[in-house]
């Protein structure tokens, strides 16, 4: 597989070697050490009762947001009602890459005569690929 | 009160939650009357159908390599941002398919790359915890390389993923290892909020993915290898607004839905899901269709939505790159088999600001665009 830019000319930024890294160099180098692992906030056994207290706390707040969830589920729209807003967001909005529908010439872009930063002329047919 | 009083009151909270949880899942699935398949299909929608050199790989950016792990594309439509594991974040003119910056990163283990909004400026972090920011205006030296113009630090884990804000320069949400998000302000390296972490509604393990919601941006959505997402405020870091649960392990990707209402989500089961913001209900499950006798369900790595939601694209670990009808929930193409498609797993992918081409990025090295090159019948 070529390892150079995929196009005759570049910025002059980029050189094609500079960029190569060989995978064996990639293998033998290893990752950093994962930071430490974090405190586990619920263990079973022994706590402290400092982190017993701590734990029951957040258990309670828990038990409110569950409770208040299920207020909110007695009046909620099943999800039927969401569906059906799912279903007309999409009418008229235009889709650049369906086969039907409205059309800007911009989303042909990718299809057309092409100039790149050296005047070098390039172009491209739709269905080709250019790499 | 004494340990054992304590500890009592601590298995009495337990199961008090467990039992609670259980009545929310029974009343969820009784509000669960309809899902969009089985609507859409009420509706008459007619499926979408795609002929064999609709949708075609047009540019295939080589440079990088190593393998391609994130990638971003800029508002003003054609330039792309990518990282990947040869330790270079490379700018490409996506047209062109030149390489306007290719610089050599300090940690060369990257995971995530955003564009600012303006184009400016671009972010990358990864195993160094960090998220490090580079003026793409900056002097480049004889090397190439622009020096980092800022370090967000204070994650204690590595960082998954990153996101500006829409319509701030100034602000960049982070998923990291650490179980939380952050809301950094770029100009100062400051974290504004933090979500999650000691908190009782944050993740319980790493999060892997951020997606701001472009209609509203205080309102982002975490994907987690705890399995859920979490849909976030960030005027009120206290706590998640809402928890989705369903996915059955982690959930590698997050993307909102065109309408702002909706989000998708991709996972290591193998599946997406499409749900609503605002009640939280599950409107949809996207699963492959697989041989009873494969054990090895491919891993969802990446999605994305086209531009009006009809579409939505999945990258797979084995290379797959599905394109699902969003309401009829069937697959309609799968850019893997294509002429020229890549040839290792699909990393990361995302649409043009304008949705006129998508570009995936892979473990093969390279980046590809597709965009849809076949007749297309005007109304």
């Amino acid at each position: 597989m070529s390892m150079t830019s995929s196009s005759g000319s570049t910025a002059g930024r980029v050189e094609a070697g500079e960029a190569a890294r060989s995978d064996k160099q990639q293998q033998t180098t290893p990752p950093p050490p994962p930071p430490l692992p974090l405190p586990q906030a619920r263990t079973g056994g022994f706590l402290g009762r400092h982190r017993l207290s701590a734990a029951i706390t957040r258990l309670d707040q828990e038990i409110l947001s569950l409770q208040e969830e299920i207020n909110e589920l007695e009046t909620m729209d099943p999800s039927s009602a969401a569906c059906q807003e799912v279903l007309l967001s999409m009418e008229g909005k235009p889709e650049p890459l369906l086969p039907v529908g409205p059309e800007d010439v911009s989303w042909d872009r990718w299809f057309q005569r092409v100039r790149s930063s050296r005047g070098h002329k390039w172009w491209t047919h739709k269905g080709s690929d250019f790499s | 009160m004494s340990v054992a009083e304590l500890k009592k009151r601590h298995v009495a909270a337990m199961e008090t939650v467990d039992a609670l949880r259980e009545r929310v899942k029974q009343k969820r699935q009784l509000l669960l009357d309809t899902d969009v398949k089985s609507y859409a299909k009420s509706q008459g929608t007619t499926p979408i159908s795609f002929g064999s050199t609709d949708l075609v790989c047009c540019r295939t950016l080589l440079g990088h390599t190593g393998k391609v792990y994130s990638l971003d594309w800029t508002p003003e439509r054609n330039r792309i941002v990518s990282v990947a594991l040869d330790g270079r974040l490379i700018v490409w003119n996506a047209l062109t398919s030149q390489k306007t910056h290719a610089i050599k990163l300090n940690c060369p283990w990257m995971r995530a790359c955003a564009f600012a909004p303006n184009g400016q400026s671009v972010a990358c972090g990864g195993l160094d915890s960090a998220c490090s920011i580079f003026n793409l205006t900056s002097q480049v030296d004889k090397d190439g390389n622009i020096p980092i113009a800022r370090v967000l630090t204070g994650h204690k884990g590595y960082v998954f993923s990153c996101q500006y804000v829409p319509d701030q320069e100034t602000r960049l949400i982070t998923g990291s290892g650490d179980h939380t998000c952050v809301l950094w302000d770029v100009t100062t390296g400051q974290r504004i909020s933090v979500f999650g972490g000691e908190l009782p509604s944050g993740h319980t393990a790493d999060v892997l993915s951020v997606s701001i919601n472009s209609s509203n941006s205080n309102m982002f959505v975490s994907g987690s290898c705890d399995a859920t997402a979490r849909l976030w405020d960030t005027r009120k870091a206290s706590r998640a607004v809402q928890t989705f649960h369903g996915h059955g392990g982690d959930v590698n990707s997050v993307k909102f839905f065109p309408d702002g209402q909706r989000f998708g989500t991709g996972s290591d089961d193998g599946t997406c899901r499409l749900f609503d913001m605002r009640t939280g209900h599950q409107l949809q499950v996207y699963t492959r269709q697989h041989d009873a006798n494969d054990n090895d369900v491919p891993i969802v790595t990446s999605i994305a939505f086209s531009i009006s939601g009809r579409l939505f694209f999945a990258g797979y670990s084995n290379g797959d790159c599905y394109v699902w009808d969003t309401l009829v929930a069937e697959v309609v193409l799968n850019l893997g088999t294509l002429q020229n498609s890549h040839e290792g797993r699909i990393s990361c992918l995302g649409l043009a600001a304008d949705g006129s081409a998508l570009c995936t990025g892979s473990w093969d090295k390279n980046l590809k665009i597709w965009a849809f090159g076949g007749h297309r019948k005007v109304i």
